[in-house]
């Protein structure tokens, strides 16, 4: 601890220097953290999404859609704990170029409690929505977007005809509700009862189920029993968890573990470098001063902890800040890559890092100070 | 003495003094090489995405989809309007008269991935009869094409290449039992193509309409006159695209993932690269100090001392940006990379390592500048005293 203030004067021995030092290091664990974040916050992602939340759906995507009799079925089923189902057809909204995605859902407080996970409704727009039959929610950006408010009357054109033999639908906008994933495409939540009796085609059917089992550990289980109820059917199903299909989602993201080990190899080979570089430089300049140290009595070993004790200090330093900038910049990120977090095992993680950086390009360095003959250093040879 | 001849005689002794500060000299070169090998590198997934699956788009063809639909899965098109499509004025006509249009329809199985043994889900391409005038450069490699009609199907190679059970004589179980796989065939993608009949899918899945309309059009030009004629007839409810188009809207999402990630820490590392360069410089600077105070005091002017300054650190740099797209190109030059579901070879081309070059050049100049401008503003007596 004594040597605290020569190790903070031979740190600020050149400030421009150890400024940029840190700055390189900071930086460069930046990125460590952004990316390490990206990873645990994909993980994190699967790990939050719900195991006890099944998708049902047609077994060959854009198939048939399937038939509402099912419902009946899936609820008889052992270990279920509700049923409900979703359908839905896409529009436009005055113009080609402004999409819009109207889910149908039946009535129930399964929208309220039970899968808040999609968006979120609260109880009164949930009433409001049942008591208007052609009624809608929208989201507050699509609103602000289009401009509409409570008590609209939206048209949309879309390629679901009507009995009547239109595409043009029209709804009443009641409430709102709160989209989990802001996308470009807006979303309305409407009745189901009011599309299937209004739609020419796929009457008495629904795009897909969803089922809560009582058992989350059984999610496996039961998407396979769910799946062999309906085998060689006109409708067959496949059916997949939430948790399950978030992890196909994250792993069809592929190598990136292979490519952020990549990274970080090349961040670090470059880090190794400059700094033992830059100490070698600083050692050099400091020939002097170092004899002058020796000369007083301070033994070899007490040369090379003081020199790696400078080097630790400034890659803890340089790794706190640059975590902290990393941090700095998830909630901008977090547009672009959502779930992005910085659990403290990364910061561990990224610590250790930089303990491991400082002493490995501190060790030549330091040993080299170390060695320097007093008189040889102190005649300037 | 003119400014040019200072600047040469400056430039030659500070590059002649390189082997003296080989560690200094180093440090620039590999923080250069890191920084634009990951930028390179990372840049060629995108490249090879791109190259890959836009080899195959022609001029000569136009895809045709509901006017409200965002992508070709989620237009739909009644075949009660396929007549007025084969009828639209400038489409090409086969040996036998007849117009080449290929109504195409999707629908999504899974299949066991050979890589991670995991279920993940692709498009069969249903395609009314046809093809082989609208795809002349499909090759079958393995078996024959399928027979409408039949429950068969032909699978790309890149299918059997990413998927299980694709070879020929496997079966696929699809609605209405099993499919047999009778043919491979080779068409360039990024993604695994497989091929059925249109008509016998549909009825197989029951359902009654196409997703999209592939015409073949007389000569790029005629893109106008379908264009044209779609417009006078706003009951078809149709807009065409060229097929470049739709391949690129395709891409859109994979691509644009992918340069923002490359940008993103490509600017990160040159950011560490510049600061690690402009520090070493700043050492090779002060310990010339001396050096450089003698010259100004006979008489150099500094604005050569600046520039010769700033090219060294770029040609320093030049090296870094060589060394690191050779390695990314060793590295990772036709690699087959399979991110976001897609599968293609990167491609590190001349022009990336030209955009690396020309990082480089940026993180030289901008590491360079500081150093620079001190070592020209020192004074000169107390850089003199200077020990």
């Amino acid at each position: 601890m004594k040597y605290l203030p020569l190790i903070w004067s031979g740190i600020w021995r050149k400030p421009g220097r150890t400024a940029l030092i840190l700055l390189q290091v900071a930086v460069a664990f930046a990125l460590f953290g952004v990316l390490q974040g990206l990873k645990s916050g994909m993980d994190r992602s699967v790990a939050e999404s719900r195991a006890d939340f099944l998708f049902v759906g047609p077994a060959d995507f854009g198939g048939a859609p399937l038939p509402m009799s099912y419902l009946d079925r899936l609820k008889s089923l052992p270990g279920m704990k509700e049923v409900s189902f979703a359908d839905g057809f896409l529009g436009t909204y005055q113009k080609p170029t402004q999409p819009v995605f109207a889910l149908a859902i039946p009535p129930g407080h399964i929208w309220v409690d039970a899968i808040p996970t999609l968006f979120q409704i609260t109880p009164k727009d949930l009433d409001a929505l049942e008591k208007t039959r052609d009624g809608a929610l929208i989201t507050a950006d699509t609103g602000k977007k289009y401009g509409w408010h409570i008590g609209d009357r939206i048209p949309f054109t879309s390629n679901t005809l009507k009995t009547d033999g239109s595409g043009t639908w029209s709804f009443q906008i009641v409430g709102y509700l709160t989209d989990h994933e802001p996308g470009e495409s807006g979303l309305i939540v409407i009745n189901y009862s009011y599309l299937d009796e209004a739609r020419a085609q796929n009457k008495g059917t629904v795009r897909n189920f969803y089922a809560i089992i009582s058992d989350p550990k059984r999610a496996a289980e039961m998407s396979e029993s769910i799946d062999r109820l309906f085998a060689n059917s006109s409708n067959e199903t496949k059916t997949a968890s939430f948790r399950e299909n978030a992890q196909q989602q994250m792993r069809s993201i592929g190598d990136l573990d292979f490519l952020i080990r990549a990274i970080i190899s090349a961040v670090l080979v470059a880090l190794l470098f400059s700094i033992t570089t830059m100490m070698m430089q600083t050692i050099r300049e400091r020939t002097p001063e170092l004899a002058v140290l020796k000369t007083l009595g301070f033994s070899d070993r007490t040369v090379f902890l003081m020199v790696v004790g400078e080097g630790l200090l400034v890659c803890i330093a340089a790794a706190f800040i640059g975590l902290g900038l990393a941090m700095g910049v998830f909630p901008y990120a977090g547009k672009f890559i959502p779930g992005l977090s910085m659990p403290s095992i990364v910061i561990a993680f990224g610590l250790v890092g930089a303990v491991i950086v400082a002493l490995v390009s501190a060790a030549v360095p330091a040993a080299r100070a170390a060695r320097l003959p007093v008189v040889d250093a102190l005649a300037g040879r | 003495m003119n400014l040019a001849r200072q600047f040469w005689a400056l430039l030659r002794m500070n590059l002649s003094g390189i082997p003296a500060r080989l560690g200094l000299v180093i440090t620039i070169v590999i923080g250069v090489t890191c920084a634009v090998g990951v930028l390179v590198s990372m840049l060629a997934l995108g490249v090879g995405a791109r190259r890959e699956n836009m080899s195959n788009a022609s001029p000569n063809r136009a895809i045709l989809t509901s006017i409200d639909a965002p992508s070709p899965q989620q237009s739909s098109i009644s075949k009660d309007i396929a007549p007025m499509i084969t009828g639209l004025p400038g489409i090409r006509r086969n040996a036998q008269g007849k117009p080449i249009v290929v109504f195409q329809m999707f629908i999504f199985i899974q299949a066991r991935s050979k890589v991670d043994g995991r279920q993940s889900g692709f498009p069969v391409i249903g395609m009314s009869p046809g093809l082989r005038d609208y795809q002349p450069e499909l090759r079958i490699t393995a078996g024959r094409m399928y027979n409408p009609g039949l429950h068969e199907l032909i699978a790309s190679l890149k299918c059997t290449r990413l998927f299980e059970d694709f070879n020929v004589g496997a079966k696929r179980h699809l609605r209405g039992g099993d499919w047999v796989v009778v043919g491979n065939f080779d068409l360039p993608s990024t993604v695994c193509i497989v091929f059925g009949d249109a008509d016998t899918l549909l009825s197989a899945i029951g359902r009654n309409t196409y997703n999209q309309a592939n015409l073949m059009l007389e000569s790029p030009a005629a893109f106008a006159d379908v264009q044209k004629a779609l417009k006078a007839d706003p009951t078809l409810h149709l807009k065409v695209q060229h097929e470049a188009e739709i391949f690129e809207q395709n891409l859109q999402q994979l691509n644009g993932i992918l340069s923002f990630v490359s940008y993103f820490i490509g600017t990160i590392m040159a950011i560490a690269a510049t600061i690690g360069a402009a520090n070493s410089l700043y050492a090779i600077v002060d310990s010339r100090r001396r050096e450089l105070a003698t010259l100004r005091a006979v008489g150099f002017n500094s604005t050569p001392i600046v520039a010769s300054i700033v090219l060294e650190s770029i040609f320093l740099a030049i090296p870094g940006a060589l060394i690191g797209a050779l390695v990314a190109w060793l590295l990772f030059n036709g690699l087959l990379a399979s991110p976001l579901g897609a599968s293609f070879h990167m491609a590190v081309t001349p022009g990336l390592a030209l955009l690396g070059l020309g990082w480089a050049l940026v993180i030289g100049a901008i590491a360079g500048l500081l150093p620079a401008v001190r070592a020209a503003r020192v004074p000169v007596t107390v850089a003199l005293r200077a020990t």
